[in-house]
């Protein structure tokens, strides 16, 4: 009973969460439309800002999983980047065979990732460090160092790929359609039972286990469907760039990562999160990306914002939760 | 019984000195199955490339022995390496050197800062100065690398005495007073036991909150140290090198017998670790493995390593609660 009107309070604690990232991403981009004198808010300009974080958003869903759990996912950007050079090799046996392959492979690092974490207990955070390493090794492996273009036997990637990246359904590109069918799916998810689960393991994982909840099951899934997810992100990148590139994603990991903990999710303690803060997250990034951009902030320097975005989210988040 | 004894000796001596076995089991593979690995040269080079490492894993042996984690090592060598070279044409030699010092150190000091004062776990704190110390490098480079032309200054890297790279014996000097320090001083005592118990320390009248600070702060003067030899080598500051040291750095700290748990790990264990490494990645070149291979090796090597510890970390758990 304690714990139900625990997460009844958590509920609209997170609501409130909402708005006030919401707020500042409406602040974000009031501030971005006086600096550009209007470009901004240009369709055009908002069409570019999705296309350009597709990706992110696909693999910003799987991190909140990882981060809800109590965990973290830093290989996501080497499983995107061995994920895009499988399905650019393996072209020779079809474009399904391809995406087959791709999945499989990166199931296995989410297994991986998972059996570790959960089984022998290992901080997420070193395990999926090794497993980046291992990641983006295989890919260079793979491909011979650099990026590739055509199978192994010079089948040339599906123009149906690349022009599906740009091609829109009534009037809204694929990409976009991808991003809002997948968080359609996670929200609902999240709102069944085992979605609970997820919260609950990372709220509290002892209590989890004694109230019967399969801690484990639960832990190894939600790095398996961060993987899935990065797959998807790997075929998204083809699909963009028309290559296949072990060196794709480095800033993958810091970027989900930042987008997550600024839309409200604990990466001190888990269990708090939400698929629409982690959405705006991405928005507030960008935002500030473009914020950036726009007033002549030079674009080697967005590291540094990142980092300091990460810190001040998980800061604030962290004091908020003592409150 | 008694016959089986000096057995079981040998046996628990070996299961304790894990590190120090595979590091002799390494060394005899190599000396055995590669042709040119028992030779100055190879000695040489080995301890050439990873001094290095060896300077960072002592950094991040005290991180870790406070259960702390420090993942900018890697960005903060490759800062340090940035503001060295800006600063050679600038000021000369000792005032780049200072200087690229200073500007790990200060990045140290601020991730023992927020791991101390806020709630912020220390992989996330060292993460976000990951980015910022490589925004930071980004942002004074111009993403370019910048080249060194001061020949004193690059033949410093290369320098040898009788046959040993200078940096090595930088890196045997600074373990030996890092080594003093954690055995003879009050504060390196105190460094173990915030590691092996915080609220306990906290309790007992330690000052957890300056310990952590000062961890840091060493570490990111270490891992400085390791950076300015690396500019030297490079003769050149790069904004996007040093990428994935941290991981080696740790790596070396576990294998070791280093807990990430925090207040088990030491000195010598890291030495070993760190050679351990430096050994099968010379075996690895020598056999003319794919330098595309090392990342895999090492990540498995890592993960089997840091599975060990934590096995052996519950078998001692269960152990102690029967």
């Amino acid at each position: 009973m304690q714990s139900l009107t625990r997460m009844v309070s958590e509920r609209s604690f997170e609501t409130r969460g909402v708005l006030k990232i919401l707020a500042i991403l409406v602040g974000l981009l009031v501030l971005a439309s006086v600096v550009s004198q209007g470009v901004f808010l240009q369709p055009r300009n908002l069409v570019n800002l999705i296309y350009q974080n597709a990706l992110l958003i696909v693999i910003a869903m799987g991190q909140l999983l990882v981060i809800v759990t109590g965990g973290i996912d830093l290989s996501v950007g080497a499983v995107l980047a061995v994920s895009s050079v499988l399905v650019v090799l393996y072209q020779d046996f079809g474009l399904a065979a391809a995406f087959g392959f791709a999945l499989v492979v990166s199931v296995v690092f989410g297994l991986v990732n998972g059996f570790l974490v959960t089984y022998i207990r290992l901080p997420a955070f070193v395990v999926t460090l090794a497993t980046m390493q291992i990641g983006y090794s295989v890919s260079k492996i793979l491909s011979g160092g650099g990026a590739v273009y055509t199978g192994f036997q010079g089948a040339a990637i599906p123009t149906s790929l690349t022009e599906f990246y740009k091609a829109a359904f009534l009037g809204i590109p694929y990409p976009l359609l991808i991003c809002l069918a997948l968080m359609v799916i996670l929200s609902l998810y999240l709102r069944t039972s085992i979605g609970h689960f997820i919260y609950s393991v990372g709220g509290n994982e002892r209590a989890s286990f004694l109230s019967g909840i399969p801690v484990r099951v639960v832990k190894m899934a939600v790095y398996v469907i961060s993987a899935v997810l990065c797959c998807i992100g790997g075929v998204l990148f083809v699909a963009r760039v028309g290559m296949g590139d072990p060196q794709a994603g480095t800033w993958v990991p810091l970027d989900s990562i930042a987008a997550v903990s600024i839309g409200g999710a604990s990466l001190s303690s888990g269990g708090v999160g939400t698929v629409v803060g982690t959405l705006i997250g991405v928005f507030i990034l960008s935002a500030l990306n473009n914020v950036m951009n726009l007033l002549g902030v030079p674009p080697t320097f967005q590291p540094a914002i990142k980092g300091i975005v990460i810190l001040l989210a998980v800061y604030l988040n962290s004091a908020r939760k003592q409150n | 019984m008694t016959r089986t004894r000096p057995l079981e000796k040998l046996l628990s001596w070996m299961s304790q000195n894990s590190a120090l076995v595979a590091l002799i089991i390494a060394f005899t593979i190599g000396a055995v199955f590669t042709e040119n690995f028992l030779t100055r040269l190879n000695a040489s080079a080995i301890l050439f490339q990873y001094a290095i490492i060896g300077l960072l894993a002592l950094g991040q042996l005290l991180v870790i022995l406070t259960g702390g984690i420090d993942l900018a090592q890697g960005a903060v060598v490759a800062l340090t390496s940035i503001v060295t070279a800006s600063l050679m044409r600038l000021y000369g030699v000792p005032g780049a050197v200072l200087g690229g010092l200073a500007a790990g150190t200060l990045l140290g000091i601020a991730s023992g800062v927020l791991v101390s004062r806020t709630k912020i776990p220390p992989f996330v704190v060292t993460l976000g100065m990951t980015g910022i110390a490589r925004g930071l490098a980004l942002l004074i480079s111009d993403s370019k690398p910048i080249s060194i032309e001061v020949q004193s200054f690059v033949d410093f890297g290369r320098a040898n005495i009788a046959g040993i790279p200078v940096s090595a014996i930088l890196w045997v000097a600074c373990s030996i007073v890092v080594s003093l320090f954690l055995s003879r001083r009050r504060m390196g005592r105190h460094i173990y036991a915030v590691g092996g118990g915080e609220e306990s320390s906290r309790l007992s009248g330690i000052d957890v909150k300056t310990i952590k600070l000062v961890v840091y702060g060493l570490s990111g003067l270490l891992t400085a140290a390791a950076g300015v030899i690396w500019t030297a080598r490079l003769s050149s500051g790069s904004p996007i090198g040093g990428t994935g040291y941290e991981m080696e750095s740790i790596a070396a700290v576990i294998v070791g017998g280093g807990s990430l748990f925090g207040g088990i790990g030491s000195v010598s264990g890291t030495f070993i670790g760190v050679l351990l490494f430096g050994v099968i990645n010379s075996i690895l070149n020598l056999v003319g493995i794919s330098p595309y291979w090392q990342g895999t090796i090492k990540g498995v090597l890592i993960l089997m390593a840091v599975a060990l510890s934590q096995i052996r970390r519950t078998s001692r758990a269960a152990a102690q609660s029967v």
